[in-house]
């Protein structure tokens, strides 16, 4: 039930309000291997992804690291809270963050 | 009653053995089928329940309703919450709620070791302090704490502890007051998966309490599920540095990190695993594998034999001896020639679940079953399916999507299982000498096509929708333990031998009696004037468009197939009047000069009615119709409904009756054109 059509090639950049520094926020499934990203916000309305989302420790705030990219792009391994996580590139792009390194 | 709870991969299976030692038993939950084990301590002969393992209590998953009704609705004495410590912070968020849902509770720390080694150090104390309920140190693996673990519960008195207070003024402020509208020991968890909007929670709504959430809902500004996970969440961050110290070695990459710098490189991943299933395949089937069904099948000859002599010296009449070698010994005897390699296989399989590396190859494949609609864990099943559906089709339960799930559970039998592999020696060994083993390839190619084929029909009819996602942890290797792999091939192995002596041995004496006895019941060693033969013209009508002809001998193994798929090769043994040293003496690589002599040429032979066409279109609908009854009870209790086991063994059927009679159709019409 995502609604919006997404397209992994094009994702909107704008300015973070919050942050005084110079900083992006672009969807998870943009990132490198390697890069760390801040989650600022869970973008769908999918109830059940969300609650997943949250109970796996993605909370708005939370550091991830982007660790393995399987040999199709998809699925991705996070690193966050001291473990290893692995979601589909697909359901990554609810995912909004700001880029740290 | 005790009961176990904690994250997958926590280490709760272990512990539950290690308390209750091998004597469990098993059984089903109410409504939902899912396997819930229970079992008694040892020590205390108290009855603790293992629940499925979860990483919270919503209701994203099977698992996790089926724990918190559990939870919320039978209300167990005491709660044993196991702890991963080296995933200290998604591991504590499962025990805040179940702090939320006031139960006695005891917190178990596992793997402290390991997180040492880690360099993370974690003070215990400190942690029982903080939550307020007794808090114990144990190895599961290494088998220490386990003393201090039983004593704790022989000396638990349960007594109301108080509830941590971290959500925000305003959402405390609502919790407490619906809170006080609830009358449930759980109230406090009720509150505040009202306020998330669970649907699976209404039922403890009232009307004063929808009124309050609407109310504090529209007056505020906050994503409810994000604030609360949230919350529970930051209190866990803020308590951490007091909880743990860390050392140098906590910066450095784990031997797990460098593990997966080769095993998932972009690259060598696929590679890896495609040379690590042809190795289990050559273990389990090839070379090995063979020797080992060699072995098992002279000593079931000379068991035939010395019975044989020993019948005849007591005087047996005739038909006494046919029912001992050729009904019982010979059904089952075919069966358990399958055990040495099914011990390879599980035993390989075992180790690769427990190392963590399935995972893995979940993780690498995923987006090529994506395509199809199907799920990167549904590769498991596939993979265990070429030993045996059952444990395959029992491994699904591992798919998060219900859809990815259940058609994986209709798909995995169509992987031609080890009692599939007799049925393609024996017709390609007659029909196909020179090609036998393109022939045997050629099937599994055609099972993975034909398994992407329905899977993409499926996805494309039964209207796909949005995917519950793959989101699943990544476990770090271990070392697999040696218990566990016993206990695991040791039961899957026991499973197997119970069905033969079971099912596979009444059935096969059941066709024995069909075959062996006429209408007027008089001992025959003629099938052809046998009650079975009846039964064989009246079906072969059904199997006309993929053999050109009625051949009620084949009607007859194929339905034999039913009961179990080796059954194929032996009633079509039985029928060709062989004896049970003759079948076994086939192995699973005959030569044609040995089939020819077994079952004549082909102008006299029961194979006199198959051509090369009709033999391979016959193989291909007894590969991909319906699965043995053993397989089929697996899939009911998968599905967890019988209405949609039907619907699968009758797709498969169908599937496998349409596919058959194409390939002999078309392949009539090439060769009268050609």
């Amino acid at each position: 039930m995502h609604e919006q059509k997404r397209d992994y090639k094009i994702f909107s950049v704008r300015k973070s309000n919050s942050s005084e520094e110079e900083q992006t926020e672009i969807n998870l499934a943009n990132l490198a291997n390697g890069q760390q990203a801040r989650l600022i916000k869970i973008n769908t309305k999918d109830q059940k992804l969300r609650q997943r989302f949250l109970d796996m420790g993605l909370t708005p705030g939370v550091l991830v690291t982007v660790k393995n990219i399987a040999p199709l792009g998809s699925p991705i391994t996070l690193i966050l809270r001291d473990y290893q996580l692995s979601v589909r590139k697909h359901d990554l792009t609810d995912l909004i963050v700001e880029v740290i390194k | 009653m005790i009961a176990l709870i904690g994250n997958q991969n926590s280490g709760k299976t272990t512990l539950f053995n290690l308390l209750t030692g091998s004597h469990q038993k098993t059984g089903n939950w109410p409504g939902v089928t899912l396997e819930r084990k229970i079992g008694k301590i040892k020590k205390n002969n108290l009855e603790i329940i293992d629940l499925p393992g979860i990483y919270s209590l919503s209701s994203y998953s099977e698992e996790e309703m089926v724990s918190r009704d559990y939870l919320l609705n039978e209300s167990p004495d005491l709660l044993i919450n196991i702890i991963d410590t080296t995933q200290l912070e998604r591991s504590l968020y499962l025990t805040m709620q179940l702090i939320e849902l006031n139960v006695p509770l005891i917190v178990c720390l596992n793997m402290k070791d390991l997180a040492k080694r880690k360099g993370l150090n974690l003070n215990t104390t400190k942690l029982q302090e903080i939550l307020n309920v007794p808090v114990v140190e144990i190895s599961a693996l290494k088998k220490t704490g386990i003393n201090e673990l039983i004593e704790l519960i022989n000396t638990y008195e349960p007594k109301p502890y108080p509830q941590l207070s971290y959500y925000s003024k305003d959402v405390e402020k609502v919790i407490n007051e619906i809170e006080s509208l609830i009358d449930h020991p759980g109230k406090r968890f009720i509150a505040v998966k009202t306020l998330e909007q669970d649907e699976q929670i209404a039922k403890y709504e009232t009307t004063e309490i929808i009124q309050i959430r609407q109310k504090f809902l529209e007056n505020s500004d906050l994503t409810i599920d994000e604030e609360i996970a949230h919350a529970r969440y930051e209190f866990i961050e803020s308590i951490k540095p007091d909880l743990v110290s860390y050392d140098e070695e906590f910066n450095k990459p784990s031997i797990s990190e460098k593990i997966d710098k080769v095993l998932l490189n972009r690259f060598l991943a696929i590679p890896i695993f495609i040379l690590i299933m042809v190795g289990i395949y050559y273990l389990a089937a090839g070379v090995v594998g063979t020797y080992t069904v060699d072995v098992i099948e002279g000593l079931f000859e000379s068991l035939t034999g010395w019975m044989e002599g020993w019948l005849e010296s007591v005087g047996a009449s005739p038909w006494a001896i046919s029912l001992v070698n050729n009904g019982v010994i010979g059904g089952v005897g075919a069966v358990i020639g399958f055990i040495p390699q099914l011990l390879i296989l599980f035993l390989l399989i075992s180790l690769l679940e427990a190392s963590g590396y399935m995972s893995r190859i979940a993780f690498t494949l995923d987006a090529v079953f994506r395509k199809v609609g199907l799920s990167g864990k549904s590769i498991i099943p596939f993979i265990l399916g070429i030993g045996c559906s059952v444990p395959a089709i029992m491994a699904t339960k591992t798919i998060d999507d219900k859809q990815e799930k259940e058609m994986t559970i209709m798909l995995a039998p169509f992987i031609p299982c080890n009692a599939k592999l007799p049925i393609i020696a024996l017709f390609a060994g007659y029909f196909f000498p020179n090609n036998r083993g393109l022939i045997t390839v050629a099937f599994y190619f055609m099972a993975i096509v034909v398994i992407g084929i329905i899977a993409f029909m499926l996805k494309k009819l039964a209207f796909k929708k949005s995917s519950t996602g793959y989101i699943s942890e990544l476990p770090s290797y271990k070392l697999p333990s040696p218990r566990y792999v016993f206990f695991d091939v040791g039961g899957k192995i026991w499973s197997f031998t119970k069905r033969a002596g079971t099912i596979i041995l009444l059935s096969s004496i059941a066709i024995w009696f069909l075959a062996s006895f006429t209408w007027s019941f008089v001992y025959t060693t003629n099938p052809s004037t046998s009650i079975l033969r009846t039964i064989g013209d009246v079906l072969s009508p059904i199997f006309y468009p993929m053999l050109g002809t009625r051949n009620w001998g084949a009607s007859i193994s194929a339905i034999q197939g039913l009961v179990a798929k080796e059954n194929v090769v032996s009633t079509m043994g039985v029928l060709a009047g062989l004896t049970e040293e003759a079948v076994e003496a086939l192995g699973s690589n005959p030569t044609k000069e040995q089939l020819i002599a077994l079952f004549g040429s082909e102008s006299t032979s029961l194979f006199s009615t198959f051509t090369g066409l009709s033999a391979f279109s016959f193989m291909t609908f007894n590969l991909f119709s319906a699965p043995c009854f053993g397989a089929i009870g697996a899939m009911r209790d998968a599905f967890g409904s019988t209405k949609k086991m039907w619907l699968a063994v009758l797709l498969q059927t169908g599937f496998a009756w349409v596919l058959a009679s194409l390939i002999f159709g078309v392949g009539t019409l090439i060769g009268v054109i050609f």
